[in-house]
This record gives C-alpha cells, sequence and structure tokens, in this order.
C-alpha cells in the first residue's frame, strides 16, 4: 500500500515536472496558472488550456483545492455596450478533439473563499472535476502577467 | 531608373523622418462625460477630482471581490504608471481606482488592497450615492447581481478606463483590455 502510493507519487512528480501542465491518458492540461492578487483578497481566477485527446466525450464540471473554500467555473460576458459580468457554467462538454481555453476576461476557474492567498512564484495544486472522468491534477503557478 | 535607386535610401529616410515629426493628433475633449466628484481615498481622507489639476489621471471602477477583469485592469494600469515612471514622468500622472463595493470596499479594505500593486494607485470609496453619482457622471452602467445578504455578489459594470487631462476633462475611453503602449503613449501627449 505504501509502495503504491509512493510509486503513484513518482509518477505524478513526473508528469507533473512542467508546471502547469497535467495529461491523464485522454486530457491534457496547459498553461496553468493563477492570476497574483492582493493578500487581502478573497478570491483568484485560475486559467489554463484542456483538450480532450481521448475518443469520448468528458463534461469539466468545476474544481477542488485545498486553499479554497469553494471552486467554480466561470465565464466573464461583455456585451456590446462594454458592460462585463460573471455568470456560472454548470459545465464545459468536451467532444474528442475539443479544446476549452480558460484566460483572462473570459471563462476562468473562480476560487471562493480563499484562507489564505498565495504569492506570485508559488505553486498550488488543482484539480479539475469531471462527469465520468478522474480528477486531473496539476500545480498552478502564481503568476502575475500571463505566461 | 538608376537615379531613383541611388536616391531611394535617401527618400525613404527623409519620409521615415517626416512620419517621426509629424505632430500627434491631439485627442479631443469628450464634453458628454466627466465632471469633479468628491469620494473618500483609501487613508480615510476626502479626495476631491479638482485637486489633481495639474496632473493626468488614469481613472477605472471596479471592486476588490472581482478576481479575473479588475486586477487584470489594475495591473495593467499599473504597468503604464511604471512605464511613465521609468520616463520620469510619474509626478504628471495618477492612477484612481473607484470601488461600486463600498460595503465591502472600506478604506481599510482599499489600503490593503492597492498599494500591492505598487504604482501609486489610490483606492476611492464612497456612500452608495455617492458613488452611483460619479458612475453617472462618466456613463458607468453596473448593477448588483447575487445575494447580497450572503456576502458572495458580483456586479455586472463597464469596465472602461478614462484618461482625463490636467484640467480634469475626458479624453479618452480604453477598454480594460488597452494596449499598454497606447495608453503610455496617449499620456505622455498630453504632458
Ligand atoms: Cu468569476
Amino acid at each position: 500500500m505504501m509502495y503504491k502510493a509512493f510509486f503513484n507519487g513518482l509518477t505524478g512528480a513526473a508528469l507533473l515536472a512542467l508546471a502547469g501542465a497535467a495529461s491523464a491518458d485522454d486530457l491534457v492540461l496547459e498553461n496553468a496558472w493563477l492570476r497574483a492578487v492582493p493578500p487581502v483578497s478573497p478570491t483568484m481566477a485560475g486559467y489554463f488550456t484542456l483538450r480532450n485527446d481521448g475518443d469520448r466525450a468528458v463534461e469539466l464540471k468545476g474544481a477542488r483545492t485545498d486553499i479554497a473554500g469553494g471552486a467554480m467555473l466561470h465565464d466573464t460576458e461583455t456585451t456590446e455596450d462594454g458592460q462585463a459580468r460573471m455568470v456560472h457554467l454548470s459545465g464545459i462538454t468536451l467532444e474528442p478533439g475539443d479544446q476549452a481555453t480558460f484566460a483572462p476576461g473570459g471563462k476562468h476557474l473562480m476560487l471562493m473563499k480563499v484562507a489564505s492567498i498565495p504569492e506570485a512564484g508559488e505553486e498550488v495544486k488543482i484539480c479539475l472535476t469531471f462527469t465520468d472522468h478522474d480528477d486531473l491534477c496539476s500545480d498552478f503557478p502564481v503568476r502575475r502577467e500571463a505566461p | 531608373m538608376l537615379t531613383v535607386f541611388r536616391w531611394w535610401p535617401v527618400l525613404a529616410g527623409l519620409l521615415l523622418l517626416a512620419a517621426c515629426a509629424e505632430p500627434r493628433q491631439e485627442l479631443p475633449v469628450n464634453t458628454r462625460l466627466g465632471g469633479d466628484f468628491t469620494l473618500t481615498d483609501h487613508h480615510g481622507q476626502p479626495f476631491r477630482l479638482a485637486d489633481q489639476e495639474g496632473r493626468v489621471v488614469l481613472m477605472f471602477f471596479g471592486y476588490t471581490h472581482c478576481p479575473d477583469i479588475c486586477p487584470a485592469t489594475l495591473a495593467r494600469v499599473s504597468q503604464v504608471y511604471r512605464n511613465l515612471r521609468e520616463a520620469g514622468d510619474a509626478e504628471a500622472v495618477q492612477p484612481l481606482f473607484i470601488t461600486f463595493d463600498p460595503v465591502r470596499d472600506t478604506p481599510a479594505h482599499l489600503s490593503e488592497y492597492v498599494p500591492w500593486f505598487k504604482a501609486n494607485v489610490i483606492g476611492l470609496t464612497g456612500s452608495e450615492a455617492e458613488i452611483r453619482a460619479v458612475a453617472e457622471q462618466y456613463g458607468v452602467v453596473y448593477l448588483q447581481s447575487g445575494d447580497g445578504a450572503a456576502a458572495e455578489y458580483d456586479f455586472t459594470h463597464s469596465d472602461y478606463v478614462y484618461l482625463l487631462d490636467q484640467q480634469g476633462r475626458v479624453r479618452k475611453l480604453y477598454p480594460s483590455d488597452f494596449n499598454i503602449d497606447e495608453v503610455t503613449d496617449d499620456v505622455q501627449s498630453l504632458l
């Protein structure tokens, strides 16, 4: 049991050698990062691209991380008259070959009730959660600017 | 033909010089938006826009519980400020951040938030009525969404950045994902 956990950890470490990237057999997560914000902030936004290289559809449902009391998929919609608003996405379906891009001013991972805001340069383990698929975890580097 | 070829580099050089020397198009004054106002700064002191006379102001509205657009915009405005500081123009420009969310964004909260951006940003708050009035002056629309009682609410809001000249007149509006060099150049064109 111990041995297996260690071995899994090792494989995981090898996969995560590049911060901000991870892959399962069929899902590829890249360009993951969290925007650095002042320590007094209660929320943080995370960004990434997720590609479905598998042969069946998957649905991204949300995320979990130890640093936040909650995590949601959000989109920032900007209307024609320049009004921006955040909307909650209940899930994003990725057909085989599809890619979802989470980027500033658009879709973002919203971390709420963050007890202690990490600083730029730190890394935060975040696991994306799916319907009918294992979680996909990666270390999100905290950055002041997009990579 | 040969002559043209021989003179071409000189001609090109002259054209380039002409392009550089051409005076910048002066930014028009926006007469529909703007005006003086008084709010409370992040030190809890009254802040009057007219007291910034002689300085170019970069101003925008937001709220600190917004994790996506607001910190990104603040970071970009801060970068413009740092560019100007490197050029020796820091004294001539003042970034302002006005909150929509006076309930959560108190002066005490703003005083922990804005200095982090290291760009001399002044955070401004006030009563809901005061903030509403300033927003109207500048054509900013905002609406609280979600459950205010649950302390988990957001704002749907306009996210323009305003360039005000040394007399406090609106000279240009930018989208929140503005080009940093463009804004830096526009500020310098007013100095
Ligand atoms: Cu959000």
